[in-house]
Parts: structure tokens; sequence; C-alpha cells
């Protein structure tokens, strides 16, 4: 018994999450977990949390739970920059030691990509993608329940990692030799590729329903060629995923073989070829950097327009190099192992396709900057981030292309040269992009805006302190400071610009605080939306209610022309297809709630605690509860429910939509 | 299946815009998708017992090995993928036409790529 219970706390807690940053980050999380289950109790919401958001199949709900995710994450996700920028502030600050330092960067890489930028992504296509093509629900409600629950469970599962038994440290890139039990013992590596494994299912049915959706459920009338740039988008990132993802798979189930069953894909020593993960991983690695960056390009596309009350320029043109980006994207994926040394033919060949890229970006760059052009521009913040964006992605791609000339990149590979070239692309492009895309659709999503003042607070911090930060280490790559490193010395020479882009990160982490205080302010006091189209939109989601009612569309609108919502008003038909005659409302069947897609994560985040522990009893403990969870799917027939004709039309009188 | 709530169609419209989740409405036991799990778990093992086994020489334990994967890839997408049913624009063969051209892209310029044969190089 003793023997056991020293075993358990051994296992869980060793002496790596013992060190204060953990024990701090263990006060705060039992701090909050005790705060929400006293708030839940207190107010008797139990019941409520149950029924009405961790059963939902609602896109839009489901849409609101990714963003809450996201957001938590990035906070997290900040808090370990700023941990690193601390480290490197001066010269031999000893703020966290080596060891620490390899596990948060591995950890702030791994949860800015996967767990803050997916997740942010898929918060907008939920939220936003059904409402603009005239869709009642996605084609897969409860798939999409599913790839949620797969997310959330997989990103606590690497979350606790910090705390419980050892993080992961050998960067979001989990190379091996690295990575391999031999040299990597203890349960750090297993977290990473178990919960990447599991998030990685979600993600992939993500994609799938997206393409479906936007293939198969457009109202009447919404040509591809009229269909709205940020649905072309979500549309080719949709596709990317689905290729992208399997090498993903295959990469992280391979290295699992190896790690937890003594496999030996990537195990040089028995004939394994480690250079093997590193090709599949970037298969996998490049085309999700255009999955991560598309969805704002076509955010971007949206918000421009709107605020510049222009058509888009050039859409046609904007389309097609979508399609060229989505295509090219899968041929360039060595431009990040040019080093492994493949060979001049290789390296000059991916070299090239990389550089291709840069001619369909800089054909929406322009078009972008054409659609400005002559417009009344309403320099909003979903705006702001938009101008702001322009310079930072272009100053991204330039250095992009740098990193393309093999010989450079030989210089350049793995130095603060970099870490601020990708960080102008994921900030500049993904980040402000969705910041912009948040703003632009917060009162869609929530029936208010978020305050302008404050936003443009928190926008001018961001976009500062990005510059402040990112900037001196374009200096510092040159000057030879290499990425991953946890301290340096004195003499280098390297102090000054450390410490400006410690500043910056600073500046950065205030930025994010008065968003959240935006956020919060404004619940209370923002600008209610009685409208539906705050902004003079375009496309179809600003014809509904913000927000939208639980069936999105009381009738279906039929579509004439691009910019739907916008020709709707132009021909005076606004009012005609706001409003409907109570005998046009017609019964509905909308998908029913479900709880299954919460316990097939559960099922999995048991399994892969259980294996991540090799303890094996638990591990199959929960691929029960995931084998039981899909028969109940299988075999649950009574998966929709009718909302009768009356109920639609109480909404839609209450809302004041309904012809007397 | 047109919904009995959506407007009328146009006349450029295809009715399966509107499909919804259920592709088949069909509910009898599914043994042929059964068969096909077992199915793809039997070639699956095969496989891995051929090379745990090292029952061949490398080469042609290679071969047989990527004939067991043409063989599965051909069962999943037979009995699971719909690929038999036919509705609407064919849009499957399209897809399928692309994800055989970026399947097989991708795996023969990872072979391009991986020529050199190093671990280490
Ligand atoms: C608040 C702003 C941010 C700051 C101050 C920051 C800072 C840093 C620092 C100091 C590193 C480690 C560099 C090294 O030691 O090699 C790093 C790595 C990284 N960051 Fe950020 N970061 C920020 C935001 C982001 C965002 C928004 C993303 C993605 C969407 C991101 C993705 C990454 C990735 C992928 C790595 C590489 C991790 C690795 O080497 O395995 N970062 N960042
Ligand atoms: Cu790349």
């Amino acid at each position: 018994m003793q023997a056991a219970l020293s075993y358990l706390l051994h296992t869980l807690f060793p002496p790596t999450v013992l060190r204060p940053t953990e024990l701090g980050a263990d006060v705060l999380i039992l701090a909050t977990g005790v705060i929400i289950v006293t708030v839940l109790t207190r107010q008797k919401k139990w019941g409520w949390l149950w029924r009405e958001w961790l059963t939902t199949v609602d896109h839009k709900k489901i849409g609101v739970m990714y963003l809450i995710a996201a957001i938590a994450m990035l906070f997290r996700g900040g808090v370990d920059a700023l941990m690193m920028r601390t480290n490197l502030a001066l010269p031999s600050v000893h703020f966290i030691n080596a060891e620490e330092y390899n596990e948060v960067f591995t950890t702030h890489g791994t949860i800015m990509i996967f767990f803050m930028a997916m997740p942010l992504i898929f918060a907008l296509f939920n939220a936003i993608i059904p409402l603009m093509i005239g869709a009642r629900d996605v084609a897969f409600p409860r798939l999409n329940a599913v790839s949620f629950w797969l997310f959330a469970f997989g990103a606590l599962l690497f979350n606790i990692s910090f705390v419980v038994g050892g993080s992961p440290n050998a960067g979001w890139t989990a190379y091996p030799p690295l990575t391999e039990l031999a040299f990597n013992p203890g349960p750090g590596e297993d977290y990473y590729f178990m919960s990447l494994f599991i998030s990685g299912i979600g993600t992939t049915i993500t994609g799938i329903n997206f393409l479906v959706t936007i293939l198969r459920m457009r109202a009447p009338g919404m040509t591809l060629w009229r269909m709205p740039l940020f649905a072309w988008t979500a549309l080719c990132t949709s596709a990317l995923i689905l290729f992208a993802f399997p090498p993903l798979t295959v990469a992280l189930g391979t290295s699992l073989l190896d790690r937890l069953f003594g496999a030996s894909f990537y195990t040089l020593g028995h004939g394994g070829m480690p250079m093997m993960y590193v090709n599949l991983f970037w298969l996998f690695g490049h085309p999700e950097v255009y999955i991560v960056v598309l969805p704002a390009f076509g955010i971007f596309s949206e918000v421009v327009a709107t605020y510049a009350r222009k058509p888009l320029f050039g859409y046609s043109a904007m389309v097609l190099s979508v399609i060229a980006i989505m295509v090219l994207s899968y041929g360039t994926w060595v431009h990040h192992f040019f080093t492994m040394g493949a060979g001049p033919g290789v390296n000059v060949f991916f070299g090239l396709s990389t550089m291709l890229i840069a001619i369909p970006t800089g054909v929406k760059i322009f078009n972008w900057i054409f659609t400005m052009w002559g417009g009344r521009i309403r320099l909003t913040v979903a705006m702001l981030y938009q101008l702001a964006f322009i310079p930072t992605f272009v100053v991204g791609g330039a250095t992009g292309v740098l990193l393309a000339t093999v010989p450079v990149d030989y210089q350049l590979h793995n130095t603060y040269f970099l870490v601020a070239h990708f960080h102008n692309t994921l900030i500049g492009g993904t980040v402000f992009g969705l910041l912009s895309g948040l703003y632009y659709w917060w009162p869609k999503m929530f029936g208010y805006k978020l305050d302008e003042r404050q936003g443009q607070w928190a926008f001018w911090l961001f976009f500062l302190g990005f510059w402040i930060t990112f900037g001196p280490q374009y200096l510092l790559g040159l000057q030879g400071m290499t990425r991953r490193l946890w301290t340096y010395p004195f003499g280098f020479g390297w102090h000054e610009l450390n410490f400006i882009s410690t500043v910056g990160a600073y500046i950065m982490g205030a930025g994010f605080l008065v968003l959240v205080y935006n956020v919060l302010w404004s619940m209370q006091h923002g600008e209610r939306d009685l409208t539906g189209d705050p902004w003079d939109g375009r496309t179809l989601e600003w014809s509904l209610p913000s927000p939208a009612p639980e069936y999105n569309f009381a009738r279906i609108p039929v579509v004439t022309a691009r910019d739907a919502w916008w020709a709707m008003k132009a021909e005076g038909r606004a009012n005609q297809v706001k409003r409907v005659r109570p005998e046009e409302v017609a019964a509905l069947e909308l998908p029913r709630n479900t709880g299954m897609p919460f316990f097939l994560g559960l099922g999995f985040f048991i399994m892969g605690f259980g294996l991540v522990f090799r303890w094996w009893w638990i591990g199959i403990a929960g691929i029960v509860v995931v084998l039981a969870s899909m028969l109940w799917f299988g075999f649950d027939y009574d998966d929709k429910k009718h909302v009768h004709p009356d109920v639609i039309r109480r909404t839609e009188a209450a809302l004041g939509r309904l012809e007397a | 299946m047109s919904h009995p709530t959506e407007p009328a169609l146009h006349p450029d419209q295809e009715p399966v815009r509107y499909l919804h989740a259920h592709f088949e409405d069909d509910r009898r036991f599914p043994w042929g998708k059964l068969w096909g799990y077992v199915g793809s778990l039997a070639l699956t093992f095969a496989a891995f017992g051929a090379v745990a086994q090292h029952l061949w020489p490398p080469t042609a334990l290679m071969t047989l090995i990527l004939g067991l994967a043409v063989a599965q890839a051909g069962l999943q997408l037979g009995v699971f993928m719909h690929l038999r049913e036919s509705r609407g624009p064919s849009w499957q063969i399209a897809g399928l036409a692309l994800a055989l051209f970026i399947a097989v892209g991708l795996v023969g310029m990872s072979i391009w790529v991986m020529l050199f044969k190093s671990g280490v190089s």
C-alpha cells in the first residue's frame, strides 16, 4: 500500500513538476477550479451547463466553446512566451533553467499552433460559415461536436503534462532521436504525441465537415463563383486539412509505436530512418502554415470590402490565387530541412517552388490595396488590423523568400532570424487576421459590439509590441543567436537587442490584458446590435438577427449575386428577405443534442492518460469508453428533433421579423 | 431529396444541395462495413506479421506490403467511402483524381527527397 502510494506520487509528481513555476501553476489551476465549481454549484448551473453547452450540436455554440478554449490557450502560450523572454532579457538571467526552458518553448509552440490558432479558426468557421452560405447547420452536426470534444480533451491532456508527470521538451516539431525513449524517458513526449494524435482526429473530421458543408449546403443561387471569399478560404483550408493531417497522424502514430511498443521506425540503430519523421512532419507542417493563414486571408477579404464600402477588387483573381496557394503549398515542405543535405537538385526544386508561392500571395496583397483605393474607409478596429497586417505580412513573406534561398538558409537556419520570420507571418497574418475577424463578427456571435476605443488601445499595444519584440530578433539572428537558446553570456553583444525584444513582449502582454478587459467591459456595457447589420455588411450572415436563432434562417434566402446581402439591400429587397409571412414558416428538423461526443472525447482522454504512464488497464478502459460511445453513436437513430412552425413564428415575432 | 421547407429550386440547382447527414437511411445491420473493417484489420496484421517475422528479403517484403497497402486502400474506398454509390454530379471522380494526384505526388517526391538514403548523411 505504502509502496503503491509512493510509486504513484513519484510517477505523477517527479521533481521536474515540483519547481516553483509548476507549483505556482498548480495553485492557479486549483484556485480557478474551485471558483468555477463553487459558482456553478451556488447558481445551480450544472444542469444548464450540460444541457445547453456540453451536449450541444449547434454550430454557433460550438464556435463559442472553441473561442473560449482558444483565448485560454492564448493566455497559456503567452505566459510561456513571457517566461522565455524574461529569461533572455539580459545575459545569464537564470529565472528558469535549461531543462525548463526546453519545456516552455515546446509547450509555447505546440499550444500556439494546435490549441490556439486552430481552434480560433474553427471558432470563426463554426460561428460564421453556415450563416454566410445560407445553411441551417453544418453537414454533420454531431461529428462537429465530436471534433470539438476531441480537440478539447486533447488540449487538456497536453496541458496537464506541465503539472502531472512532466512536460514534453523536444520542440513543437518533436524530431527523433531526441524523442526516442532511450534519450527522452519520462511521459513528456508521450503526452505530446498522444494529445496531438487525439486532437488531430478531431481536426481531420472538421476538415471533412466543412468541405461537405460548403460544397453541398449553399443557399439556392449561391454558385461557387458567388461565394464570399471567407467561404472560399474555408473550403481550401478544409481541403488542406484533409490531405495534410494524415501524414502527421502517421508520424505521431509511428513515434508512439516506437516509444510504447519498442518499434524502430525512427531508431537508426535498428535500421530506422529518423529523417523520415522530419519528412512526414513537414509534409504536414508546411500545409499547416497555410491552414492557419488562409482563413486570415478570407477574413481580410470580407473586412476590407465592408469597411471600404466597395466590392472586393479582382474577385476571380483572389479565388484563383487561393486555389494556387492551396496547390503549391503541397510542394514546398523540404524548405524546412534544406540543411538535411538531400542534394542540390532537391534543394533547388523546393527553393524555387517556395518562391513561386510569393506570386499568388502578392496578387492578393495588391487586390486588398486596390479594394481600399478610392473607397470611403471606416477605420474600425477590424480595419486597423487589416492595415497593420499588410506591411507586417509583406515583411514576413519577404524574409520567407530570403530563407527559401538555399545558401542563405544554410546561414540562417534555426537562428533568431527564423524565429522573427515565422512570428511575422503567424502573428502578422494569422493572429491579426483572427483578431480582425473577432472584432468584425463579434456582434453577430454575441449580439453586442466590442468597444472601439478600448479595442484601439489593444490594437496599438499589439502592433507596436509586435515590432519591438520581433524587429530586433532579425538582427540577433544575423548576429548568430541561435533558436531554442536558454541563456547567453555577456560578451556576445546580444543583450541590448534582447532587452528591447523582452520589453516588446511585455507590451504585447499588456495588449492581451486590454483585449480581455475590452471583452468583459463590452459584455456589460457594449453597444447592443439590434439591427443584425451593424457594419452595413455585404454577406448573408448580416441579414440575420444577432445572434442568429437556433435554426439560423426561418426561410432560406435565394441568392442572385455576389455580395448577396448587399445586392438585396441595393435592390430594396432587404425587408422582404428579413421578414417572413406566417404561412411561409414550415416545420423544421434540427439535430438533437447528445452527450456522446463528450464521452467519446473523455474516453480518448482516459486512454491517452493510461498510455502516457503505461498503465495499460486504464488505457484499455479508455478504449472501452471510446467503443461504447461509438456504438451509441451508431445505433442512436433518434438524432433529430422537430421544431413546430409555431415555435419559429414566435421566435421570429419576438425578433420583430414576422409580418402581421 | 429536397427538404420540405426549402424554397422551390432554381432550374440550375441540384437537389443534392440540401442533403442531410444521413446518406443512407438503411437500418439493416451493416454487415458489409463490418466485413470491410475486419478485412482491413486482417490486411494490416498480415503486413505487420510479414515484417516482424522477416518473412522475405527486404525488397520482396517491401513489394508485398506495398501490394497489401494498395489492396487495403481499394477495400476502404469501396466499402467505406461510398465509391459505389453515385448521385448528382461526379464530385467523387474529381475528388478521387485529386487525391490520387496528391498521394502519388507526395509519395513520389518523398522517395526522391529521401533517396540519399541517409540517417545522418
Ligand atoms: C505574444 C507574442 C509572442 C512572443 C513574445 C513569442 C515568443 C517566442 C519565443 C521567445 C520563442 C522561443 C524562441 C526560441 O527559444 O527558440 C517562440 C517560439 C515559437 N513561437 Fe512564439 N511568441 C509569441 C507568439 C506566438 C504565436 C501567436 C505563435 C503561433 C501562432 C507562436 C509560435 C511559435 C512557435 C511555433 C515557436 C517555436 C517553438 C519551438 O522552437 O519548438 N508564437 N516564441
Ligand atoms: Cu514551410
